[in-house]
């Protein structure tokens, strides 16, 4: 008879801990939620309804501040600008990040872990130590105010990131899966491309996700080599909230931001699915 | 299939030599066990054999071409891993092709292939499956039979039957030996358990820190060990040693003084020995050496006793039952023929590698 009544005090357990987990979620949640959602709903705001006390909740939404600043800020070709650099500084930073970490895990050089941490390491200089530097070497190499300009310089940053994650997510690889590969007739890359590669598709695919993002949000960079033809969104977001004529913008402000997120929020459901069985797929060893 | 020879291979890494010259010489379709403990080279050799680690020293020849500088995939080989390394993202079908597919052999072809060893292995019922849907004795097979499909020159195994559990083990074993007598290629297989390269080979090298100690029959080897280490090695329950020295040419007198007859003396004439006698060479008579039984442990077709002589412990195999009890003082006789002398030397210590199976 006891064996019923333990299940039973077994069950009430789990399902404690089961809604203390769920609680714990939706309140993590809610903390990080929250800030968007009042963006958010700050943007559909007229500018009276913005700073009333207490806040309001209920009011008439209105497109009027997205309309007015998607012409002022030029957005559109903003919002075009950082899609290009953010996905040509991701895709790039993946192909050489990944293979520099795929070197950096697997093969035996003289002075490679030095040449790997002097990588990390120079990641350790501020930013705004470099942006000056890197104006100055752009604006001699005529490449000021382009794309591509962007694109190398967050790949300065991207590149030794991608590497340093790709090379722990190889190095959690069998060395065996290429050696087999290489004694059934492949070469060293025949191996890499056939074999590790398609196994490290969601370690890649998530790497340049981050990676994307953190390209898509830069700002300092942005600002410093850029100037109307390539400039980005947050640049624009800057240039709002440091107006000091007008005095910062608030409705102007969140409708820019919301416009910045709307595509990563996109982009994110879009690939989510993709992730998670890729996840589930790669989640084998040995 | 093909000849493996092996000529004075060394190899180091960096500074440390850790192969110090190993030459062997195996014979189209031979079946040869590398065995030794751990760290002694076995797998760096096998490694150095397909090609994924650099020879400093010496020749590998595959047939009669020097390989050297020839890479894994022009070898001609096939390799079986502890791990198998079964490519996870294919199914077992795509695995066992892959390396036909690599060569651009015909689909029709590689169809037949795989799907012929699929049927020796058993395998026919998982050929959709991905690697992490089957449990480890089908993963293994999986790993043979990729070796297999290929048909190559020669198979490398380095420790393939270890991630198994015992039982599962032994009837690997006794399935690798019945494909070799079926396929007849040349085999290099490495082992730690003395058992398995015994049980599977026709050759065994027995291999200790980076040198070959002994190689020969399994037989050969248990009946005639060169030195302490392959008869410490070879053998289980392992063989018994007493050290001590050589009085009167056939007295064995240990450290606390007590003598022991032997029934030869040493054709070398050492003054100080280890003798080496091994279980089931030990009879119970009327008169011998006398030990006091600690442990009787039948298991119906043999007995195995555990007794203590002069404060050593001597473990020996009757064939059949005995009355024998524990606290009981029986006398242990030797054929001559069955008495191992080796220069005096401490046993080497090998314990961990027992055969646990
Ligand atoms: N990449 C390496 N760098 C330095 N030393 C190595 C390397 N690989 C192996 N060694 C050394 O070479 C020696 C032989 O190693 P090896 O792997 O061949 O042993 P093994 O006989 O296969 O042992 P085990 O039964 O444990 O697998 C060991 O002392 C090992 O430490
Ligand atoms: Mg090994």
């Amino acid at each position: 008879m006891s064996t019923p009544i333990s299940s039973t005090a077994h069950r009430t357990r789990t399902s404690t801990s089961h809604r203390l987990r769920v609680m714990g979620g939706i309140a993590v949640s809610i903390l990080f939620l929250f800030p968007i959602y009042w963006m958010v709903l700050t943007s559909f705001k007229q500018q009276v309804d913005i700073f009333t006390t207490p806040p309001k909740f209920l009011f008439i939404p209105t497109l009027e501040t997205y309309i007015e600043y998607m012409q002022r800020a030029d957005i559109t070709r903003r919002l075009v600008n950082t899609i290009i650099v953010a996905t040509g500084s991701g895709l790039l930073s993946i192909v050489v990040g990944a293979m520099a970490g795929y070197a950096l895990a697997r093969i035996r050089i003289r002075g490679a872990a030095t040449f790997g941490l002097l990588i990390l390491l120079s990641r350790g200089v501020p930013p705004i130590a470099l942006a000056v530097p890197m104006f100055l070497v752009a604006r001699k190499l005529g490449l000021t105010d382009k794309h591509i300009t962007l694109i190398l310089a967050y790949s300065t940053f991207l590149i030794p990131y991608v590497m340093w994650l790709m090379r722990s997510f190889f190095l959690s690889l069998p060395r065996e899966l290429e050696e087999s590969a290489m004694i059934d007739g492949c070469s060293r890359y025949g191996a890499l491309f056939k074999i590790i590669i398609p196994i490290s598709l969601p370690g890649l695919l998530s790497t340049l996700i981050f990676s994307m993002i953190l390209a898509w949000e830069e700002l300092l960079f942005a600002l410093v080599l850029t100037n109307r033809h390539a400039s980005t969104i947050p640049v624009a977001i800057a240039g709002i909230a440091g107006d000091t004529v007008n005095g910062a913008n608030w409705g102007a402000l969140t409708a820019v931001g919301t416009i910045t997120v709307v595509p990563v929020v996109i982009f994110a459901l879009l690939v989510q699915k993709w992730l998670i069985t890729g996840l589930a797929e790669g989640a084998t060893k040995g | 299939m093909s000849t493996v020879q092996i000529r004075d291979a060394r190899k180091s890494y960096g500074a440390v030599e850790v192969l110090h010259g190993v030459s062997l010489d195996i014979e189209d379709g031979e079946f040869v066990a590398l065995v030794g403990p751990s760290g002694c080279g076995k797998s760096t050799l096998l490694r150095m054999i397909a090609g994924l680690e650099d020879i400093t020293g010496g020749d590998i020849l595959i047939g009669d071409r020097v390989v050297n500088h020839i890479a894994p995939k022009d070898r001609d080989i096939a390799m079986v891993f502890q791990n198998y390394a079964l490519y996870p993202h294919k199914n077992v079908r795509d695995n066992m092709g892959f390396a036909l597919r690599q060569r651009r052999i015909r689909k029709a072809e590689i169809e037949q292939r795989v799907n012929n060893t699929a049927q020796i292995l058993g395998l026919e019922n998982l050929l959709d499956r991905k690697p992490r849907q089957l449990s480890g004795g089908q993963r293994q097979r999986v790993a043979m039979g990729r070796a297999i499909v290929r048909d190559p020159n020669v198979f490398l195994f380095d420790e393939p039957l270890s991630n198994l559990d015992a039982k599962l083990r032994v009837q690997m074993r006794s399935e690798i030996k019945e494909l070799h007598q079926r396929l007849k290629t040349t085999t290099i297989y490495v082992t730690h358990d003395q058992i398995e390269a015994m049980t599977l080979a026709d050759r065994v090298v027995v291999m200790n820190g980076g040198v070959v100690e002994q190689e020969g029959s399994p037989l050969d080897l248990y009946d005639n060990p060169a030195s302490l280490f392959v008869a410490a090695f070879i053998g289980s329950p392992p063989m018994n040693f007493l050290e001590g020295d050589l009085v009167g040419g056939t007295n064995l007198v240990l450290a606390d003084s007590t003598a022991l007859p032997l029934p030869i003396g040493d054709p070398k004439g050492r003054s100080r020995v280890t003798v080496g006698i091994r279980p089931e060479h030990f009879t119970i008579a009327d008169s011998g050496w006398p030990a006091t039984v600690s442990v009787v442990e039948p298991t119906g077709s043999e007995t195995q006793i555990t007794a203590r002589l002069a404060g050593h412990i001597v473990r020996i195999l009757i064939r059949g039952r005995t009355a024998t009890k524990p606290g009981e003082t029986i006398h242990l006789a030797i054929a001559p023929e069955y008495v191992h002398l080796f220069d005096a030397a401490p046993v080497p210590q090998l314990a961990e590698l027992e055969d646990v199976a």
